[in-house]
């Protein structure tokens, strides 16, 4: 019974890692040229 | 503090300062793709794997390859642990490891902490030591190495995201850096009488004619493996207290210069991939002040000793016969000065192996190692993750020079925008977040209390130690906490994950949204990146980020401790 647990717990944090890319790769979409102030 | 002690610190600095500069040339060879002897065994792992290695890969393949690749091998590493009793090289029919130990042992062994709630002698078969612990240090290593060379593509690279290939980072770093430097490590460490054999454990008689069982194995190979990689995982549970372990002066020496060497070569690599060998030298500079100031610190507080014992009629003062201060917790043959260099090499970078026992130093010696890696382990650092740590306090510390001076941040020609400060400002929060979160909880919980040896201020940094090492991904234990319970072996192993991956995956960020930026050239409102004065700059942001969120717990742990010890009163 543990051994599922600490099993699901590596798998989910993992998965939430993945997700995580994600997420930053989202956070990165933004205009990011010629905004430069003088 | 003695001339003698000075000297050997003075020795260990001169010779980090020589070796820098060879090394960071073979470690800009292994990443460059400039070695190709053993590029059979390379294109076999490819194939065998399914490896495209000319791939080169955005920051979020780069990232998600990272990261299924650490999980499958932790999995791996939970069932062999909680198998081993079904398994070869089990001599002394170790039994399977329990469930809440396995899991933190394959996420500590898995993110190159190595924090050990167990002894290794008592509770791990050869065959884990060797497939498992071993591997691990290997490919943890490797992997730091691998991201930290990612970053500096993002800083030198204009490819549209793209920071490389992690599977023959992996394999490069692994088959051309780190095999290659245990096997020479090895060797030397055993012709200084470092053991390695499948030997039964050999029952002794004491000179007082007590049975003593002495622990055999395969050590110098893991020994030489944990230093290079700053793993840290001793084969022993005294680590490298031991004598099996670290049996000389010479031995001792070596394994503190493993552990800088290859993060120091790659801050001067570094510099020769950005083409700009004046910031990395000013980045080395930073971070030897940084490490002086903790040595310095360190060896200050355990040559003083404890007033308490001086008070009491103890010798402290350092005579030809007596090294005074604080011994306790200190191997006699290491005395003061190398116990306290060891205990700052080993925090400074994300090692964790230790030669004395950092519970027993005084608050302010203590504290040392404690601050060291509350500073995020950015002094020369763990492979990789040292010079990655520092490059994002870089990227803060030119953002904060960019708001004085009221223009958009660059840094070596790349401009630094709000995403890119965002991905900066999450790795510098996560780690705080994860370490006070988890020792806030620990100190108000009866499962957490459960675990304390020591009370008052010395409890509270006992927790806090615990976090911090595993959320550092150092692993140093300060002892004096009983870490092998369902609650600890439980939040300690998420404490390494999270330390980790939580803080790869924006790092990985960062580099891929450098990548896309194009470069621009240096006007007059560049700041300059070469100069003392950036240097400066750099060393107070990190103990600015460093203070601003540990001084309240260090207040309450070591700093009070410190006080009360002044009023006679000991924990």
């Amino acid at each position: 019974m543990l051994d599922v647990l600490y099993i699901a717990i590596t798998i989910v944090f993992f998965g939430l890692m993945l997700a995580y890319v994600h997420a930053c790769e989202l956070l990165g979409h933004e205009p990011v040229e010629g905004e430069d102030r003088p | 503090m003695t001339m003698n002690g000075w000297l050997q610190i003075l020795l260990f600095s001169a010779v980090l300062l020589a070796v820098t500069k060879p090394v960071g040339i073979y470690v800009l060879k292994v990443y460059d793709g400039s070695f190709r002897w053993l590029a059979p065994l390379e294109r076999i792992t490819y194939r065998l794997c399914g490896i495209d290695p000319e791939e080169d890969q955005h920051w979020t393949r780069y990232a998600a390859s990272m990261l299924i690749f650490s999980a499958v091998s932790m999995l791996a590493t939970y069932v062999v642990l909680r198998m081993q009793h079904a398994l070869p090289l089990n001599p002394f029919n170790r039994d399977a490891v329990p469930a809440r130990q396995a899991f933190e042992t394959a996420a500590s062994f898995t993110t190159n902490t190595n924090w050990q709630s167990y002894a290794g002698e008592t509770t791990m078969s050869y065959f884990s030591q060797m497939t498992q612990l071993a591997f691990h240090n290997f490919v943890s290593a490797a992997t730091g190495m691998a991201l930290a060379v990612a970053l500096v593509r993002g800083i030198a690279r204009n490819s549209a995201g793209r920071i490389g290939n992690f599977w023959t980072d992996l394999v490069r770093g692994t088959f051309y850096l780190f095999l290659p430097a245990a096997l020479v490590l090895a060797l030397l460490f055993v012709q200084q009488g470092v053991i390695q054999n499948f030997h039964q454990y050999i029952t002794a008689t004491t000179i007082e004619g007590a049975k003593q069982v002495l622990a055999m194995g395969p050590v110098a190979s893991q020994e030489a493996i944990k230093q290079l990689g700053t793993n840290g995982g001793g084969f022993f549970n005294a680590n490298s207290a031991h004598p099996f372990e670290n049996p000389t002066p010479w031995t001792n020496f070596l394994q503190m210069l493993a552990i800088f060497i290859i993060p120091a070569g790659l801050v001067y690599a570094f510099g020769r991939m950005v083409k700009n060998q004046r910031h990395a030298w000013a980045i080395w500079a930073a971070m030897f002040i940084l490490f002086a100031g903790g040595v310095t610190t360190a060896y200050w507080a355990e040559a003083r000793g404890n007033p308490i014992h001086a008070a009491r009629g103890v010798d402290v003062v350092a005579t030809a016969t007596n090294p005074g201060g604080n011994m306790e917790g200190k191997e006699v043959r290491f005395g003061i000065a190398n116990s306290a260099l060891y205990a700052t090499v080993t925090t400074d970078a994300s090692c964790g192996c230790v030669n004395s026992m950092h519970d027993s130093f005084t608050p302010i010696g203590g504290m040392v190692p404690l601050v060291n890696m509350q500073l995020g382990e950015v002094i020369f650092g763990g492979v990789g993750a040292g010079l990655y740590g520092m490059l994002v306090m870089v990227v803060l510390t030119i953002f904060i020079a960019g708001l004085m001076v009221g223009r958009t941040p660059e840094y070596l020609g790349k401009k630094i925008q709000s995403r890119e400060i965002r991905m900066a400002m999450l790795y510098a929060l996560i780690f705080p977040a994860s370490i006070l979160l988890f020792s806030a909880a620990s100190v108000v919980l009866p499962m957490g209390l459960k675990g304390l040896n020591n009370a008052g201020p010395h409890g509270l940094t006992e927790i806090l130690y615990a976090f911090t090492s595993t959320t550092a991904n150092n692993g140093s234990a300060f002892a004096g906490l009983t870490g092998a319970t369902y609650y600890y072996n439980t939040t300690l192993g998420l404490a390494t994950l999270i330390g980790r991956f939580a803080m790869h995956v924006p790092m990985l960020a960062l580099a891929g949204f450098l990548a896309e930026r194009r470069v621009v050239p240096e006007s007059a409102g560049t700041f300059p990146v070469t100069t003392p004065l950036f240097v400066a700059l750099l060393i107070s942001v990190i103990l600015i980020v460093g203070a601003l969120t540990f001084f309240p717990a260090l207040a309450l742990g070591p700093v009070v401790e410190h006080l009360v010890m002044g009023a006679g009163k000991l924990f």
